[in-house]
């Protein structure tokens, strides 16, 4: 399995695709960090509480969670993985060297893990930085231990690597590539954020997997519209476990069984 | 066992029956030329042969497993099917060495199989760029890294210059005749493959026609006689037994007699006959005709 495994992180690492999407992840991370950074310490319209400020122990986890928005690219770079063998019809060629499909799904899927831990710690790398610096300059003190650090650095991490196996498992389902990548846009940017947002759909967006995301990272921020409605963070966890399951299940039943032609 | 097994292979695609009750073997040491034209069922029969298309009925067995059954495919059976399927973006080494991880075999295997295609020169060099010959060749070096015993080929001389064809018969000959490989090749081109292979076996409308060497097919082909005539001898013909094809007014091609026949006939008959022809039936001929006959039956039947 491991053979088979390296073979999927060289195919995605011997394109060009994968440093595009690193750098584009950076630069809309670091643009969500800018206003985090910058809105620290005002208060937030209609009366609710808005960000703490910069020297507050509570906005360092805030700051962090920026890097969770690297979810929509490494789902992106998911679907890129599966849908561009069915593209180039590489599919073949993959399936003559590993006849048994299903070994072939488990090791995208385990390589859309390492992709998505490998693009969750550069981005915690760099938004750390940032954030250290922010702190430090405006005379506060950096502690990584507490105030729900390590939950925010782990949540990240599961994020990014669980949206990289939904990629998987929504190209394993929509085959067409672009059909596929519309698909987890809209998923992420539209029906995601309208379920996270508005306060009486969140009975169901918490069942989502970014309400998951969400609860294991307990970003609690109050968007101004009543603090969200969420899991506790080991049913985010679990949430998100289930999820990335289910996308391998089905990425399994819609691959071994279809006729290559 | 045979190195190549298919037995009573059907395959249908919602309401066409691309392949019906095949069965051929491939021994190894010998190069089987799978011939038919476009949409015979070729494709699908060595796809079924590959595992990347499921039967509905019969077997399709390399060295007598299915192929979905092997550990290290890559060391048993080398394909070489469409030329492209390449990501364009990669290189042609990078391509290599992705099978080889997945294979378990060694990183170096790629460079080496690119050497014995003749594209050591291109190796760092992405596949968008590469003409469809390069391509067809990259093809063939990824079905040559295992080292493998059995060649299953469809259509490789598609985009191959002259001397790239000439080139690849002299590369599959070597592969069975002397390392002792099985190699099934496919092609809709007679003349491609009529000085490689020795063994043929053709396919028309899903269904197998003939088989047999291709010293066989050429010998047992029914071999015609041209006659020139003005008189209306094709009736007195048919009375013995011929039959007859008439190419243009006052030609006529003659199956099932022999020219001294004919000569009889004509005298009895007192017919005026301006040229008796022998025509040497090539495989060529044999091929247009078995491939034409399926067709009319199948068009009849309708």
């Amino acid at each position: 399995m491991s053979n088979l495994i390296k073979a999927e992180l060289q195919k995605l690492f011997t394109t060009r695709i994968w440093w595009a999407m690193l750098i584009v992840m950076l630069l809309l991370t670091g643009l969500s960090l800018f206003f985090i950074i910058f809105f620290a310490g005002e208060p937030a319209q209609n009366g609710a509480p808005g960000l703490p400020a910069l020297e507050d122990p509570a906005w360092l986890p805030i700051g962090l969670s920026a890097a969770s928005s690297g979810t929509i690219f490494t789902m992106i770079l998911g679907v890129i993985m599966m849908t561009s063998e069915y593209r180039y019809q590489t599919v073949t060629g993959t399936f003559l060297t590993t006849p048994q499909r299903g070994r072939v799904i488990a090791a995208k899927l385990g390589a859309g893990v390492v992709v998505g831990l490998l693009f969750a710690v550069v981005s915690l790398v760099v938004v750390g930085v940032v954030c250290v610096i922010a702190v430090l300059s405006a005379g506060g003190d950096i502690a990584l231990t507490g105030n729900r650090v390590p939950q925010i650095i782990i949540g990240v991490c599961a994020s990014l690597a669980l949206y990289a196996m939904f990629g998987i498992g929504l190209g394993a389902l929509i085959r067409n590539q672009i059909a596929a990548l519309i698909g987890a846009i809209v998923w992420a940017y539209v029906i995601e954020s309208i379920f996270a947002a508005i306060p009486a759909l969140q009975v169901v967006g918490k069942w989502l997997p970014g309400g998951g995301s969400q609860a294991l990272m307990s970003i609690d921020v109050d968007t101004g519209l009543g603090a969200p409605d969420l899991l506790p963070a080991w049913g985010g966890a679990l949430l998100l476990a289930g999820y990335a399951v289910l996308f391998a299940v089905v990425a399994n039943i819609t691959t071994t069984k279809r006729d290559i032609t | 066992m045979s190195a190549i097994e298919i037995r009573n292979l059907s395959k249908s695609f919602g309401l066409v029956r691309a392949v019906n009750d095949v069965s051929f073997t491939v021994e190894a040491g010998s190069v089987t030329g799978y011939l038919g034209p476009n949409g015979a069922g070729k494709t699908t029969t060595l796809r079924s042969l590959l595992g990347l298309v499921t039967p509905d009925t019969g077997e399709a067995l390399v060295n007598g497993r299915r192929y979905t059954s092997l550990t290290h495919p890559l060391t048993e059976v080398g394909a070489v099917l469409e030329a492209t399927s390449f990501h364009p973006g990669r290189t042609a080494r990078n391509h290599l060495r992705i099978m080889c991880s997945a294979a378990g075999l060694p990183p170096g295997r790629a460079d080496e199989a690119l050497e014995t295609v003749g594209l050591a020169d291109a190796a760092g060099k992405r596949v968008g760029g590469f003409s469809l010959g390069m391509r067809q060749r990259l093809a063939l070096a990824s079905a040559l890294l295992g080292e493998p015993k059995i060649f299953i080929l469809d259509e490789p001389a598609n985009g191959l210059d002259p001397s790239g064809i000439q080139w690849l018969r002299g590369f599959l000959r070597h592969l069975a005749h002397e390392r002792g490989a099985a190699v099934l090749v496919s092609s809709h081109v007679l003349s491609e493959v009529e000085q490689t292979v020795d063994n043929v076996v053709i396919i028309a409308r899903g269904r197998l026609v003939r088989q047999g060497t291709l010293a066989e097919l050429t010998q047992n082909g029914d071999s015609a006689v041209r006659v020139r005539t003005t008189a209306d001898f094709r009736p007195a013909l048919e009375a013995a037994g011929a039959r007859v094809q008439e190419v243009e007014p006052g030609l006529l091609r003659v199956y099932g007699l022999d020219a001294e026949a004919i000569g009889q006939l004509a005298l009895d008959h007192r017919v005026l006959i301006t040229e008796v022809t022998q025509e040497r039936s090539d495989l060529q001929q044999v091929f247009l005709e078995l491939t034409e006959e399926t067709q009319a039956t199948v068009e009849g039947v309708r």
